[in-house]
């Protein structure tokens, strides 16, 4: 399974159908996420600090890390997904890799941002991110490469994301696990 | 002063580099060969830099109908997998690259990608099919 951003579903299906691939939709808001349930899409719900948290029961959620502040929120609310915990800057070390651990929350780098980046930003973030399979390694902790785009032509295949996070220092017997065990996920 | 030309010494198949060949294939725009091994080369050489370049040691052997079949070290195809990640746009026309099929030989990649190994619908070969002839209507 893939995780995308909300963008155009006509394109998006037609695109995910081809790599045989289901995508997980991330989604801000109740309307988006209705949307998204009605055109049998598996829609994800972004949260932020702001936002209420009493709707959320039996919903798959995510939130954006990238600061200590929002890693530590996911923790908190023991969210699914842990949406690219640091970028330029490291904000993710052991314990975070062990309370995540515990929650069940799965790691994600979002490859689109890594795309976007400039040479000097990339190679930070490339960095960090090589640090942050370490620790998961270390404390078992779920990892996966996604998409993570708005542009339905920037999707990227399984065997693609699964060699991403080889490169980064998974195994490949884990990184197909994981992508494995997001497959069955409800 | 003689020159001898001495006979090159082939090195034994044992002793040589192994290598993989990977099937990739170029999704949504009609990229033509030299387009492509120019997109391609840009963004792996901006991503691995020289010196992973050449360790990964890509080569491009054949590229037909939006699909190409790249040689490179063993081991190292899955840093040349994730490389083709990077590639998405090849002379303002966005691309996706599909990595169909990695193999120890270019036979099998052949086989699977159908279009190097010009086979016409009927199984015989394109050169040698036989041309049509007219029929001279029966009296």
């Amino acid at each position: 399974m893939d995780i995308v951003y909300a963008q155009p579903l006509k394109e998006l299906l037609q695109v995910s159908t081809y790599f045989k691939e289901k995508t997980l939709l991330l989604v801000s808001g109740d309307i988006q996420y209705q949307k998204a349930k009605q055109s049998d899409m598996n829609p994800c719900l972004v949260l932020s600090e702001k936002d209420d948290l009493n709707n959320t029961k039996g919903k798959m959620t995510a939130v954006v890390g990238g600061s200590i502040k929002s890693n530590e929120f996911a923790v908190k609310i023991k969210a699914d997904f842990l949406l690219q915990p640091s970028n330029t800057k490291q904000f993710f070390d052991l314990g975070l890799a062990q309370k995540l651990t515990d929650n069940n929350t799965t790691v994600v780098l979002m490859f689109e941002e890594l795309l976007e980046a400039n040479s000097f930003e990339r190679h930070a973030i490339w960095k960090n991110f090589i640090e942050i399979v370490a620790y998961c390694k270390k404390k078992k902790t779920r990892f996966i490469v996604a998409s993570g785009c708005k542009d339905p032509l920037h999707l990227r295949p399984r065997k693609v994301r699964e060699s991403l996070a080889v490169m980064l220092g998974l195994e490949q017997n884990l990184a197909q696990k994981y992508l494995e065990d997001l497959d069955n996920l409800k | 002063m003689n020159i001898e030309k001495k006979k090159k010494a082939t090195i034994p198949l044992s002793q040589r580099e192994r290598k993989r060949y990977i099937l990739l294939e170029v999704l949504n725009a009609d990229i033509a060969e030299k387009d492509f091994y120019f997109g391609f080369w840009i963004e792996l050489l901006s991503f691995f830099g020289s010196k992973g370049l050449a360790e990964i040691n890509p080569r491009i052997v054949a590229y037909k109908e939006n699909k190409a079949i790249i040689k490179c070290r063993r081991g190292k195809e899955t840093d040349l997998i994730a490389g083709t990640a990077f590639i998405t746009k090849i002379r303002n026309k966005k691309i996706i690259i599909n990595p169909v099929i990695s193999s120890g030989t270019i036979r099998t990649i052949k086989e699977v990608a159908k279009v190097f190994t010009g086979k016409a619908k009927d199984g015989l070969p394109e050169e040698k099919k036989a041309p049509e002839t007219k029929e001279s209507p029966k009296k």
